[in-house]
């Protein structure tokens, strides 16, 4: 076989192709997504998209175990103390409670600042994500109120 | 280099594609989607899942892109070179190294005419199990007409490198075929 057979050979390949299932769906949704969150939507072929998942997933697991402390501590909490909570907008960076009943809770809400605070990093323009991280400053300074007040 | 053209006057739809319609750019999509799934098809090695995945970051990039297409080329054209990109932007990503990849004491001599007849299916298989460069090389040349220059601008690489590449692909083919010719 010579060049000029080999190449009308391969040139034979040059074939249009219909993808097996109907791309445009999938194209459609991600440029709706763009739009909404006014991010970019690119995410290439090579990174694995489980892997966002994960991140998001584990943010989720993480925001609902906050949300589930945050209201065991608030139920603890004496009526009296909350208005005073309420004007605390920063907890400390790491604080652990003699009371052993609620260290775990702080221990837990520590953590899960420091990931949000991590998720953030990625995505520093996610107003879910900072409120979430708002939140569980706050629950880590009510925790350290309710601890105060326990004495 | 650019694959034929359609024969289709989208004039009117890459304008409001550009605009922000939406409708026109699916209309661009069933009419150009399987000449750029075909070329990623096949510098994605003959995956389907992978050339699903680029084809579908190709129109999303081409969606982004299109309020700065100036026309100076047609748009399947513009189009397709967009997504052959992101095909060899893929290959890129995953590290591919050419050389030492290749092993060379498997390709025929210099003097040996590295062509091959094949059935069309047996090739297909055989350009899949080429290391991702030395692939991207053969059907950018091979299969879809480019010259060594534009492979050498698109894959970073000197002319004689790409010329080199050509020829160890051609070489490797023939050998996963067996030397059939």
């Amino acid at each position: 076989m010579n060049e000029f057979e080999w190449r009308r050979q391969m040139r034979d390949l040059r074939q249009p192709l219909t993808p097996r299932r109907d791309l445009w769906i999938s194209i459609d949704a991600a440029l709706d997504d763009a739009e909404r969150t006014h991010e970019p939507v690119i995410q290439t072929a090579s990174e694995h998209p489980s892997k966002h998942r994960q991140h998001w997933l584990l943010a989720a697991g993480l925001a609902a175990s906050v949300l589930l402390i945050g209201s065991i501590g608030w139920r603890l909490l004496p009526a009296s103390v909350t208005p005073r909570i309420a004007n605390i907008s920063k907890a400390p960076a790491s604080w652990k409670p003699a009371d052993p009943r609620l260290a775990g809770a702080a221990i837990e809400l520590d953590a899960a600042r420091m990931e949000l605070q991590l998720a953030i990093q990625q995505a520093p323009h996610s107003p879910a994500l900072q409120r979430l991280l708002n939140r569980t400053e706050l629950q880590q300074a009510q925790l350290r109120q309710l601890a105060n007040q326990a004495g | 280099m650019s694959p034929a053209p359609t024969g289709a006057n989208d004039t009117d739809d890459v304008r409001a594609a550009a605009a922000g319609d939406r409708q026109a750019f699916q209309r661009l999509y069933r009419l150009h989607v399987g000449r750029v799934h075909g070329a990623v098809y096949r510098l994605a090695g003959y995956d389907h899942a992978r050339a699903e995945d680029l084809t579908q970051d190709a129109f999303i990039r081409a969606w982004q892109k299109l309020p700065g297409f100036r026309h100076e080329s047609a748009f399947g054209t513009w189009l397709y070179r967009l997504a052959v990109n992101v095909a060899l932007m893929d290959i890129r990503a995953r590290g591919a190294d050419p050389v030492s990849m290749l092993d060379d004491e498997h390709l025929p001599d210099t003097g040996v005419t590295p062509f091959c007849a094949a059935e069309r299916d047996e090739l297909e298989h055989a350009i899949s199990q080429l290391p991702p460069r030395a692939r991207a090389v053969l059907v950018l040349h091979d299969i879809e007409g480019w010259l060594h220059e534009e492979i050498g601008n698109e894959l970073g690489m000197a002319v004689g490198t790409s010329k080199a590449q050509l020829h160890r692909a051609r070489g490797l083919l023939r050998k996963v075929l067996g030397e059939k010719s």
